[in-house]
């Protein structure tokens, strides 16, 4: 435990730690390209119908940082994770990978969507060579590579399967392999486990720590979840709604990797209630403006209809 | 003679139905991804399309005379609208999420047309063509009843003609096994795989 806190100690948040052993399991090389920064810089973005999702947000997330963006529906989340993506382009303001404007999709930034979004007609296998198939990597070698991956994940013994044979918790892990195969610099995962239950959730979440501590990419990871994101990030981003704009950032100072149940559970709580707070207030102002006047204040007894139209609640 | 018919008609049908296909498929791609052509041909497709096959005759005959070229000409129209419209909206209702997926993976332009829109809109695109063959069989039948030029519909006319009962049930029995052996022959392969793949239950 100390170790850990040691090593956090000296270096600086998602900073490269070539002297950090403990990160690594040993006999593990960090597989692949270490991670990359990527930035917003005074980023407004509107959809077409002048519904503004993010007003003039600025955003740094550092090479090798874990990152999660945490708030209410209609926060810009998903637009943020868009932008970097390259699926959109900025309104006003710019968007940055290591300095350098984003101009379009790329696979040095890898997307995990909340559906795994796999390709239906092809085998767990074809899905995760895909990627490199684009980029002109021969045969032999994308089959090499689409093994280690699926080993990575835990699903080689799934390789000839077709995504509707596997469970959503087994599709999210192939989408993860996928967006692995490219070795990207950049993980961007739009609430990957929203739809799984619980026991799969969690054991997804340790899987990805494990990722992010054995290949040190630098992972951005939306979640409504607060739980989650005190669970997974070195830094947690509360977002609020109307127009979406950052809130708060808040740092989480546990050491990793980190485990649910054991005595950091407390700070965990901790960490979640606070984040809580400040997400409810963005919550309520939500639900007012969409129950209109049939909302009442939370722990404010009966509830009445302004209309007294009788049984309206039913 | 029932054996020339047969081999006239097949042939027709093959000829024409192949031309539908492409016709078919590259128009209802366009279609579903060009705003352009949506709005400059969009409606007249559909509307055409409510025209039955059998209405082009007339116009075929009176610019290509009595060809064969006419006759294909009313199998073509008859089977490209619809698979057109099937391909269209299988190709706009192709996931949103699995585009950008691709996108996000570097597939642009032809690749991700290839390589991701046309195979996940397969399954509808194959209904289409499905559809299609059913259209261009039963124009073909009109056009050769309407149209001396041997197959399969002149036979009916002449067994008609001679009030040859046996003649005429019988090709229609015939038309019946052509109809189901191409079913089986030509889309049930792809029926299957679809369903293995997609997980869907496959139609009988």
């Amino acid at each position: 435990m100390s170790v850990f806190a040691n090593t956090l100690d000296r270096a600086p948040l998602g900073a490269e730690v070539p002297s950090a052993p403990p990160l690594r399991p040993a006999g593990r090389q960090p597989t692949g390209r270490a991670g990359a920064s990527a930035s917003l810089e005074g980023v407004s973005f509107s959809f077409a119908s002048d519904r503004v999702a993010i007003e003039t947000t600025s955003l740094h997330v550092e090479a090798g940082e874990f990152v999660c963006l945490v708030g209410p529906s209609g926060s810009g989340k998903s637009t943020i994770l868009n932008l970097l993506a390259g699926l959109l382009a900025p309104s006003a303001g710019r968007v940055l990978e290591d300095g350098a404007p984003i101009a379009g999709p790329s696979p040095a930034r890898a997307v995990v969507f909340q559906d795994a979004a796999l390709f239906p007609w092809l085998t767990l296998q074809q899905n995760v060579e895909y990627p490199l198939a684009l980029q002109g990597v021969p045969k032999a070698e994308r089959a090499a590579r689409s093994a280690e991956l699926l080993r990575t994940v835990h699903l080689l013994r799934f390789a000839a399967s077709y995504p509707h044979q596997l469970s959503g918790g087994m599709r999210q892990r192939g989408a993860i392999a996928r967006a692995l195969a490219t070795d990207p610099k950049v993980l961007l995962m739009d609430e990957p486990f929203a739809a799984l239950d619980a026991q799969t959730r969690e054991i997804l979440q340790g899987e990805v720590e494990r990722l992010f501590l054995e290949t040190r990419k630098t992972i951005v990871f939306v979640t409504h979840n607060v739980r989650e994101a005190v669970r997974l990030a070195d830094r947690v981003v509360l977002m609020g709604t109307r127009p979406g704009r950052v809130l708060r950032e808040v740092p989480i100072a546990l050491e990793r990797p980190r485990r649910t149940g054991d005595a950091s559970d407390a700070r965990v709580h901790a960490y979640a209630a606070e984040l809580a707070a400040g997400i409810r207030d963005e919550v309520e102002k939500i639900a007012k403006e969409e129950a209109d006047d049939a909302w009442v204040a939370p722990g404010g007894g009966v509830r009445v209809d302004p209309r007294r139209n009788l049984g309206s609640g039913i | 003679m029932l054996l020339r018919a047969i081999v006239t008609s097949v042939l027709r049908l093959g000829l024409g139905y192949g031309v539908a296909l492409v016709g078919g498929v590259l128009l209802g791609v366009g279609l579903a991804r060009s705003r352009a052509l949506k709005e400059l041909a969009g409606p007249l497709v559909l509307g055409l399309s409510a025209v039955p096959s059998i209405c082009w005759l007339p116009l075929a005959i009176l610019w290509f005379g009595l060809s064969e070229l006419a006759i294909q000409v009313v199998v073509i129209l008859g089977a490209v609208l619809p698979i057109a419209v099937a391909t269209e909206s299988a190709v706009a209702q192709v996931p949103p999420q699995l585009v950008r997926a691709a996108r996000t993976m570097g597939a642009r332009g032809p690749r991700l047309l290839y390589g991701v829109i046309l195979p996940a809109a397969f399954p509808g695109i194959l209904s289409g063509a499905k559809l299609g063959w059913t259209f261009a069989l039963r124009s073909l039948m009109a056009g050769e009843l309407l149209f001396v030029s041997g197959g399969l519909g002149q036979l009916l006319e002449t067994g008609r003609d001679l009030g040859d009962t046996a003649l005429v049930l019988g090709v229609v029995v015939l038309i019946v096994a052509l109809g189901r052996l191409s079913d089986v022959l030509l889309f049930r392969r792809f029926e299957l795989e679809v369903s293995r793949r997609w997980g869907t239950e496959a139609a009988s």
